[in-house]
């Protein structure tokens, strides 16, 4: 853990600073998926920025609307920099559904768009998995490995590398699904991306403490994450002539 | 159509694997008993245990107030350099006097001196104890990114909220008696 970066009287927190790195870092990517996948990049960069600020405005509107008996005589405290409470579940919806609609406006084709915007949501993903680590926050559970690492006085899996691990995993399939050697349909890095990050997921969830439960003590988090395994397979399995057809409605 | 069961094959494989790997790490006592209790700065587990100085030079353990059920204690953390924190440390002063003997007010501070916090504290008619963090040790240990936080701790020394961003009078004596009540 290392919450603050002690710059001798200067005290930077980590978190956000990870958050900023990235954010540029995915857009970074975004940029980068395009030229790789010959596509024109500035409608994309576009959209993943404008999807990155309000999920950023989201998820600040959303924590102090669920949090208001606290600002409600301080309405200063809503835009004070320190005190940055956020909704994570606001933000993906709202940064969401700026994308899709952001993209309808461009008239941006469905799968492709997914191709070059799924590198830059996994980085951004594997960002707050390193932010969470730094900070401490979405820690793993007891473990006596030699892996495990000292948090709050006792040894716990070190989930959130674990997490990025995932990531990286995720973005070495994309980068072989865009390679010459192996390029295929539109949709299929996408899907290949997800798959492969969802599975990771799927796998170390088991390891963290912070997941919701069901009630039978079921990891939510693993539940979703079969769901988008097997939604991602079922999609990669279905002829490229079905799928195209979907997106047109035909 | 050998291709067509080969992906049938492996999904319902992945399904299959995907499926028993929940149920093999699921939570066992989830719904059927107290979960068991770890440390960390969040809800649910036990807050991590501390020793500080108030600007007085006494000396202050979290553990001493909540140890075999004792007293419920709100954590606050601020800093004299942040405007919201300022607002509601009146708030913090009128509750330390109205629960006095039954709920422990700490403020900890973030990174500042013995003297600043003092010269604060005495310029404010502040005095609930003001415990000193210069090296920012307790800080780092509950992860405090943001000012001002309050942390609600039951009388078994469990964190029961955590309150990022200013705090009012109203909300701050509801959370205190929903303590004293647990």
């Amino acid at each position: 853990m290392l919450p603050y970066l002690n710059l001798g009287p200067i005290g930077l927190p980590t978190a956000p600073l990870v958050y900023l790195f990235g954010m540029w870092l995915a857009l970074y990517a975004v940029d980068r998926a395009a030229r790789r996948q010959g596509q024109e990049p500035e409608p994309l960069y576009a959209l993943a920025s404008a999807a990155l600020l309000a999920g950023f405005v989201g998820a600040r509107l959303t924590f102090v609307l669920v949090h208001w008996s606290s600002f409600d005589d301080n309405l200063l405290g809503i835009i004070w920099p320190l005190t940055s409470g956020y909704s994570a579940g606001g933000g993906v919806l709202i940064g969401a559904a700026t994308a899709f609609f952001y993209g309808r406006w461009r008239r941006l084709s469905l799968w492709p768009t997914l191709d070059v915007l799924v590198p830059g949501l996994i980085v951004f993903l594997m960002a707050v998995s390193l932010a969470d680590f730094l900070g401490g926050a979405g820690y793993g559970s007891l473990t006596s490995m030699p892996w495990g690492i000292n948090q709050f006085g006792v040894r716990r899996h070190a989930v959130q590398l674990y997490e990025m691990g995932a990531g990286l995993a995720a973005l070495g399939a994309w980068w072989t699904a865009t390679s010459p050697r192996y390029r295929g349909a539109n949709g299929r890095p996408f899907l290949l991306a997800v798959v492969v990050y969802s599975a990771g997921r799927l796998f170390v969830d088991a390891f963290k403490e912070t997941t919701p439960l069901t009630t039978s003590g079921i990891h939510v988090v693993q539940v979703v994450a079969l769901v988008l395994t097997l939604l991602g397979l079922v999609m990669l399995a279905r002829p490229v002539e079905e799928r195209a057809a979907s997106q047109t409605g035909e | 159509m050998r291709e067509r069961l080969e992906w049938i094959t492996l999904i319902g494989l992945v399904g299959l694997l995907g499926a028993g790997w929940i149920y093999i790490s699921r939570e066992t006592n989830a719904g059927v008993g107290p979960t068991p209790l770890t440390t960390a700065p969040y809800v649910g587990n036990l807050a991590p245990d501390f020793t500080l100085q108030t600007v007085d030079g006494q000396s202050i353990t979290l553990s001493d107030y909540v140890a075999g059920g004792g007293t419920p204690v709100v954590l606050n953390f601020w800093a004299t350099w942040c405007p919201p924190c300022r607002v509601e440390m009146p708030y913090f002063e009128n509750v330390n006097g109205l629960y006095d003997g039954q709920v422990a007010v700490l403020g900890l501070n973030q990174a500042e001196s013995a003297a600043t916090i003092a010269g604060y504290a005495r310029d404010h008619n502040l005095t609930y104890p003001l415990l000193v963090d210069q090296d920012m040790r307790v800080n780092n240990l509950y992860g405090i990114l943001n000012l001002p936080t309050t942390i609600f701790i039951d009388r078994n020394g469990i964190v029961r909220e955590v309150l990022i961003g200013t705090i009012n009078q109203g909300v701050l004596v509801d959370r205190i008696e929903e303590l004293m009540g647990e």
